[in-house]
């Protein structure tokens, strides 16, 4: 049967519990993530990730089993202690919080992996298995662990869907939600709360090292496509899961590959094609813009060097050679030429016997460019008190910039002057 | 109304000291601001205007002293306090547009777990009209000057329906025009028996915005009507450089690690 039939139809149990296991995993953590991110607490989630793994030895030591509950309950205390931990050194030393972060995390990884390498060498049968939780154990999830996985995303889905707001007005404004009354403490606790379940169970799938990548590179990701929170949360949501399942389906295709790492490649990817070719955003669509505008600029220079010249002998519309263009604005030639055409093309000029002329709309468009850039002038110098050898420049950005409506104000500000300060004409149309 | 009301004060500061890193910015402040007032908190620069109005509203621990508010104690009173932050103080480059910072004037009304329905959407509407911002509802808060991220904050203040209005710096980064604006707002607030509670930096203004005063240098200079407390001979006081002998002491305490009142060891902040 063809695999990619086999996986998605889901009819083997094994699969079923992979594929589900791993998409309620990655689509939880990204929803909780999303406030760990707006909250610009990002390393956090990585300080429990890490002060999580002697919550678990703890939980075998104790209990002698590797019953998923009393581990999880295990996670859950060393994961808060190391929060109120982090807290403490904040608020009563000098040090900062990505030094009490990463202080934290190396002490309480190093008395977990301590207690791991106490555990594997006691000979107890039952440890095999534990070292799972340092890389995630995904592909071998059952029926179980599912259970447990299931109740932790319900819970922390139900409690984000109720505290949505509060959770939001705490990111944007802390402060301000203590002005009004909110229990801030009480909602700042139970964030953290949901937190520390949600890597308590991620690390079951991906381990404690990548946790924090399924935690905050799908808000990370999202925020680059919108500007509104719940459509932000919405995608790290989807991205989370498309990147659980994709893991789960590639390891499931290559039995040698991990899942966990293969969930984090694939979110990984899907941060780096929104970094880059996200709308507005994106690297891309913010390199197409400035390109536009500095061809803009280009442009209208060329424009405003043939208007020049138009008038000089007073005959706007008159062919001209590259070289007397050359002569009003210095440019490299084959840019000049490519620029020309640009313009032929825009229908600004036209070109004949190698000579170049402005056609109706390119002389309008020059004369607009033209007389901001006289406006400006006049306006630097007599609102600004700006020395008349100083505006030149300034103006050189403005022409291009203006709006109609800004231009309109300037020419009432001015009231419709003749001449510029060094005594060239304002050109009107 | 009440007899007894009218004369309750809405501000009353008794003996409120306020440590950072144990080093005191405000000693022994005293103070009442009767209901109805437009008060104006001035001083200058590391004055501690904005280190009183935050500890007022429990924001920053007091080393000594209490607040009260409507002569009830402060988290009595929540749902009757409104604040407007600094502008500086929140990530603008949050996902909410500006109808969504509006709303978050009704959350403490509408309590934990409940929605804004249509009843605080429109409210909302109404105090982004008295601003001048209606047409900015739907913005991207990230595209807003200035001004603009002020007047949202003022309307997210207005859509609390309050009783007294905290205000820090709310002029910082507007235009004159809206200045005067948001006075003429702040002053028909104040003919409703609101109270309003502005740190304020001009003194040129001040004269003509407010009709009591508070003059601080982390002590208080003085405070009470225009007429009495702004005067010459206190504005000299307050601006005339600082009390070198007190920060002295204030960092002398900080250094030696010194509890500032017996049996109180203020919290580092």
């Amino acid at each position: 049967m063809n695999p990619l039939i086999q996986f998605f139809s889901f009819q083997d149990p094994n699969i079923r519990f992979v594929a589900i296991g791993a998409v309620l995993l990655t689509a939880s953590s990204a929803i909780v993530g999303s406030f760990t991110f707006l909250n610009k607490k990002s390393l956090i989630g990585d300080a429990i990730a890490h002060a999580v793994l002697p919550g678990i030895c703890l939980g075998f030591l104790l209990s002698g089993t590797k019953n998923p509950v009393f581990l999880i309950s295990g996670a859950f205390v060393t994961g808060w202690l190391s929060l109120v931990a982090v807290e403490f050194i904040v608020s009563r030393t000098r040090i900062k919080e990505d030094t009490a972060i990463g202080l934290v995390l190396s002490v309480f990884f190093g008395i977990g992996i301590l207690m791991l390498t106490v555990i594997q060498k006691s000979g107890n049968a039952a440890q095999s298995g534990l070292d799972n939780f340092l890389f995630g154990k995904a592909a071998a999830l059952v029926g179980e662990d599912l259970m447990v996985f299931g109740t932790v995303a319900v819970i922390l889905l139900v409690t984000v869907y109720l505290l949505f707001k509060e959770f939001t007005l705490l990111a944007f404004d802390k402060d301000y939600a203590r002005a009004i009354g909110l229990p801030v403490r009480w909602i700042s606790v139970t964030l953290t709360s949901l937190i520390v379940l949600a890597v308590v169970i991620g690390i079951q799938a991906v381990g404690v090292v990548l946790m924090a990548a399924i935690l905050i590179t799908p808000a990370a990701a999202a925020r680059f496509w919108t500007d509104r929170i719940r459509v932000m949360i919405m995608l790290a949501c989807i991205f989370g899961a498309v990147s659980g399942l994709s893991g789960a389906y590639i390891s499931f295709v290559a039995p040698a590959m991990p899942t966990g790492p293969w969930i984090v490649i694939v979110i990984s990817t899907i941060a780096f094609v929104s970094f880059f070719f996200a709308p507005r955003r994106g690297v891309v669509s913010r390199f197409i813009r400035q390109r536009t505008i500095r061809r803009t600029i280009h442009n209208e220079n060329i424009l405003k060097a043939l208007y020049h010249l138009g008038e000089n002998d007073k005959n706007f519309l008159a062919p001209r050679t590259p070289d007397e263009i050359l002569s009003k604005r210095s440019l490299d030639r084959d840019h000049l030429n490519r620029v020309l055409y640009r313009l032929k093309r825009q229908g600004y000029v036209e070109l004949s016997k190698s000579r170049w002329q402005l056609t109706d709309n390119g002389k309008t468009r020059a004369q607009r460019v033209v007389k901001i850039h006289r406006l400006w002038e006049l306006y630097l110098t007599t609102q600004l008190n700006i020395a008349p050898d100083h505006v030149h420049d300034d103006a050189d950005t403005i022409e291009h910039l203006l709006t109609p409506e800004l231009e309109a104000e300037l020419e009432k500000v001015l009231d419709y002057p003749r001449e510029d300060p060094h005594r060239a004409e304002i050109p009107y149309p | 109304m009440n007899t007894t009301q009218d004369i309750t004060p809405a501000l009353e500061v008794h003996d409120v000291t306020v440590a950072f890193d144990r080093k005191p910015v405000l000693w022994n402040i005293d103070l009442t601001i009767p209901q109805g007032k437009l008060a104006g908190v001035m001083g200058p620069n590391g004055a501690g205007k904005s280190t009183l109005i935050k500890a007022v509203m429990g924001l920053l621990p007091l080393s000594s002293g209490f607040v009260k508010i409507f002569d009830q104690p402060i988290d009595a009173v929540r749902n009757r306090i409104s604040y407007v932050p600094q502008r500086e103080s929140v990530d603008w480059d949050f996902p909410a547009s500006v109808l969504d910072v509006v709303l978050m004037g009704r959350y403490g009304k509408l309590g934990l777990f409940k929605r804004p329905g249509k009843a605080d959407r429109e409210k909302a509407m109404e105090c982004l009209r008295q601003v001048g911002m209606e047409a900015f509802a739907n913005r991207q808060i990230s595209q807003l000057s200035g001004g603009q991220q002020q007047r949202t904050f003022l309307a997210r203040a207005l859509a609390q329906e309050a009783d007294i209005y905290f205000m820090d710096e709310p002029f910082a980064g507007v235009d004159a025009a809206t200045e005067k604006a948001i006075i003429q707002l702040l002053t028909t607030m104040t003919e409703a028996r609101k109270t309003v509670i502005v740190v304020h930096h001009d003194l040129q203004s001040a004269q003509q915005y407010f009709d009591w005063v508070i003059l601080l240098n982390t002590r208080l200079v003085a405070h009470g009507p225009l007429e009495t407390a702004f005067t010459q001979q206190h504005l000299q006081e307050t601006y005339g450089g600082k009390l070198t002998l007190l920060s002295d002491v204030g960092e002398l305490i900080r250094r030696e690690n010194f509890p500032n009142r017996e049996g109180t060891v203020p919290k580092m902040i």
